[in-house]
């Protein structure tokens, strides 16, 4: 918990310098803009995406919109999901990183229809039925200890990882970490990704059985795991968060795959039911306008979609940085076979199966 | 006759765009809604079939690794929202990522064949699409019904695509039509544009036909031009004729008015003035009387109307000028006498006319016969209407009397004291009255001047 504040205050002072300005540039303009609709509002938030690396984007939306108050629920997928259907009365705007439970909520009807100047521009491969929109672009990535490093050749692949967990066992036993299927709607994604990708993923799931890898349901447990040194290897990691937690902590490295890199983008979209509907449509608004992207890819680890937004965090430096490589999840219906009930219980018995294999 | 062909042209058009127009238009959107069905019902199709493909039965339950192709073939490009539901043969839920409003109807026709449907669900319409597939298993093989589904919103988009290119075409070609018409209608009138253009720039005395290249529909128009033409040319030379006749007429009189006076003038002796003064007052008569024939007869060139008409006791009329004639001068030495049926014989006419008619006839008989001439006028009426006529019994040498109906004839007599117009005055009265002249010698001599009114009198003449 120290870390995360120390991390949060970083963030807040080192992306000062240029939101700032933009900040000042903005604000009278947008009061003047506001003025009169002003009402009070409370704007009900259900997001899987913690608060404190989400904090500078709700800030500045506050800061904007004082008529508007932020009810910011964090939760997990999983919660989320219940969240979005079930609660009476419904949150306004639903954000998550789990893209086929997004998507699955969308297609059965929660969402509603967003059309402002920013939705209506938004890219196509980022969005669907102008009902879903993704507004992050998150590499997925492996995450390794110094530790690893010296012991032995860090993979940079996933054939790398392979070969290593085979040729290591001994040293790796209870050393690995991946994210959970079972218990993380990300988990699940990421892992019936890569199954769809190649078949010798299955080997990976058997070779990380081997060495009795734990199943973490969130990056953060994984990270903190690598830092206090529970974990030398964690794998399928959300680069966003490992890139950030990487520069406090030397310890811990941050590898992108070289063969392919699969991209997670968090997804929002607006409740059918919402209450709040107007301030509902701002807030997603505000999420893919220069100025809320420009704060994510200045202040947050989320990286930037928009091509004209610059800063750390963006899409287009990640490409630069890593090659063609990436592998954005696409945000359409395919993702629903991901959470379809008969699917996915093959794929959890199938990986349950691979985990317990004894050689 | 006011009514332009252009507009009632375009107003043809109009209506007939207008009706075709929305004939094509309602054809248009039809077929649009078929072919964007067809067209996605071959995606429900092809996502229903990829489905059945992935089921399996490995261990006498069906497994099913859900094909995100097959998904994805199902949002179509316009990402529609997509449902499934795959049911076995006891009616269990096999996967599925929703509830499908699917009816027994539906469950039942789908064992036969694969079938299609519009429903409706959570507010929206939905397009169904279920198929039976049996599928080969080791321990079992029980049919599995798969139901397919997806949101109408692509169709729809797809439908309107369709009908706005039709519409398109539509105005293109009634846009092109318009303009066709325009131009064939200017095509079309141009022949008339240059008729009337060299009507316009006639000269007032050109009777020549018209020289004008017409299309055969107007050749008509044109000939009946043509021929109004030459007759107004004939009328016109008539009239000029009769202008030159009338003033060599007028100037006999008048010459020998200058000659007398001239002459008494050059004397001193009052007898000679007295003669010269009767002689001035005779002339000066003449030249009155045929001044008011003159005048008569310019008269009669107007079109009579039927307000002028009248019902005329004709046997009256007869008897009152008989009796008129009979008083005066020249018939002193005629033998005048009237035959008329017993009773009144009446006819559409006009009054004064007819009356000048009988006047100028027995005037005329008065004046070309000699004396003891016995002169009679009549009227008899037989199958073909009532006739006028006057008759005399004396010499005529002439065989075709009939020409002397033109003006300035004087039967041969050209030194009569006639003016020559009594006859063309006759014929123009007849011709008002629609009426027939005759004239004809008789045996064994004289001459017979026979009115020969129509059926009915003038009552069908305007």
């Amino acid at each position: 918990m120290i870390r995360r504040k120390t991390l949060a205050g970083q963030k807040a002072g080192s992306g000062s310098g240029l939101s700032g300005c933009v900040r000042r540039a903005l604000l009278p303009l947008l009061l003047a803009g506001l003025g009169s609709a002003a009402h009070a509002e409370t704007l009900i938030i259900e997001g899987a995406l913690d608060r404190d690396v989400f904090e500078p984007v709700l800030a500045l939306f506050q800061q904007n919109n004082p008529d508007i108050t932020l009810d910011y629920r964090d939760r997990s997928t999983l919660m989320v999901d219940t969240f979005a259907r079930t609660a009476k009365p419904a949150p306004d705007v639903v954000i998550s990183s789990a893209m086929p439970w997004q998507l699955a909520l969308s297609n059965e009807g929660f969402s509603q229809r967003v059309d402002t100047e920013e939705s209506r521009q938004w890219p196509a491969w980022a969005k669907w039925r102008e009902e879903l929109f993704g507004f992050t672009f998150e590499p997925i990535v492996m995450a390794y200890r110094l530790d690893l490093a010296a012991a032995m050749q860090p993979p940079s692949t996933h054939q790398d990882l392979l070969d290593l967990l085979l040729n290591h066992r001994e040293e790796l036993q209870d050393r690995v970490v991946t994210y959970s299927p079972l218990n993380s709607g990300i988990g699940d994604m990421l892992s019936q990704q890569d199954a769809r990708y190649t078949p010798k993923m299955w080997d990976l799931v058997e070779a990380m059985g081997q060495v009795d890898a734990y199943e973490a349901g969130s990056s953060r447990e994984m990270l903190e795991g690598l830092s206090s040194g529970k974990y030398w290897l964690a794998y399928n990691i959300l680069g966003s968060y490992a890139m950030v937690w990487a520069l406090h902590h030397p310890e811990v490295v941050v590898q992108v795959p070289n063969d392919y890199s699969l991209v997670m983008m968090r997804t929002a979209f607006v409740h059918r039911e919402a209450q709040h509907p107007e301030a509902a449509f701002r807030f997603v608004d505000f999420l893919l306008s220069r100025q809320g992207q420009t704060v994510m890819a200045g202040e947050t680890p989320l990286f930037s979609v928009r091509p004209d937004v610059v800063g750390p965090y963006t899409a287009q430096r990640l490409r630069d940085e890593v090659g063609d490589h990436l592998y954005p999840i696409p945000l359409n219906a395919a993702l629903l076979a991901l959470v379809d009930p008969l699917r996915r219980a093959a794929f959890l018995k199938r990986w349950q199966e691979a985990m317990a294999r004894e050689e | 006759m006011a009514q332009s062909l252009k507009r009632s042209l375009a107003l043809w058009w109009c209506v007939i765009m207008f009706c075709l127009g929305g004939l094509l238009l309602i054809e248009a959107w039809a077929s649009a809604k078929r072919s964007a069905d067809q067209a996605l019902d071959g995606q429900l199709e092809a996502a229903s079939l990829d489905i059945a493909e992935a089921i399996q039965w490995p261990d006498g339950s069906p497994m099913l690794e859900m094909p995100a192709s097959a998904l994805q073939i199902l949002a179509t490009r316009w990402q529609e929202r997509v449902f499934y539901q795959l049911i076995g043969s006891q009616g269990e839920l096999i996967t599925s990522n929703t509830q499908l409003p699917i009816s027994t109807r539906l469950h039942q026709q789908i064992r036969l064949a694969p079938v299609f449907a519009n429903v409706e669900f959570q507010g929206s319409s939905l397009r169904l699409h279920g198929r039976q597939v049996t599928s080969a298993g080791w321990e079992t093989q029980e049919p599995v019904e798969v139901w397919v589904a997806h949101t109408t919103e692509g169709r729809e988009a797809l439908a309107q695509t369709l009908v706005g290119g039709t519409l398109t075409r539509l105005a293109m070609t009634m846009l092109i039509t318009g303009l066709i018409l325009v131009f064939v209608m200017r095509a079309w009138l141009m022949p008339i544009r240059r008729l009337r253009q060299v009507l316009r720039g006639r000269k007032l005395d050109d009777y020549s036909a018209l020289r004008v290249d017409v299309p055969a529909e107007l050749r008509e128009l044109t000939d009946t031009l043509d021929h109004l033409l030459e007759r107004q040319d004939q009328h016109r030379e008539a009239l000029l004729r009769f202008i030159a006749d009338a003033s060599h007429q007028l100037r006999t009189p008048l010459a020998g008015l200058q000659n007398s006076s001239e002459l008494a003038l050059g004397s001193t002796d009052p007898e000679r003035w007295r003669q010269a003064l009767e002689t001035i007052y005779q002339a000066s008569g003449r030249t009155s009387r045929l001044a008011a024939q003159l005048l008569n007869l310019a008269r009669l060139r107007h079109q009579v109307s039927q307000a002028d008409l009248q019902n005329i006791n004709l046997s009256a009329l007869v008897r009152d000028s008989l009796m008129e004639w009979a008083d005066r001068q020249q018939a002193r030495g005629h033998d005048l006498g009237a035959e008329l049926p017993e009773e009144d014989i009446w006819l559409q006419g006009e009054a004064w006319s007819l009356h000048e008619l009988i006047g100028n006839l027995i005037d005329n008989a008065l004046r070309y016969t000699p004396e003891n001439t016995v002169i009679t006028a009549g009227i008899s009426r037989d199958a073909e209407g009532v006739s006028l006529w006057v008759e005399d019994n004396g010499p005529c040498s002439e065989t075709d009397p009939q020409r002397w109906i033109a003006p300035f004839e004087r039967a041969g007599l050209q030194g009569t004291e006639g003016s020559g117009l009594g006859l063309a005055i006759v014929a123009s009265i007849a011709e008002r009255h629609g009426a027939e002249l005759k004239l004809s010698t008789r045996v064994p001599q004289g001459l017979r001047v026979c009115v020969q009114f129509p059926q009915g009198g003038a009552d069908d003449q305007a």
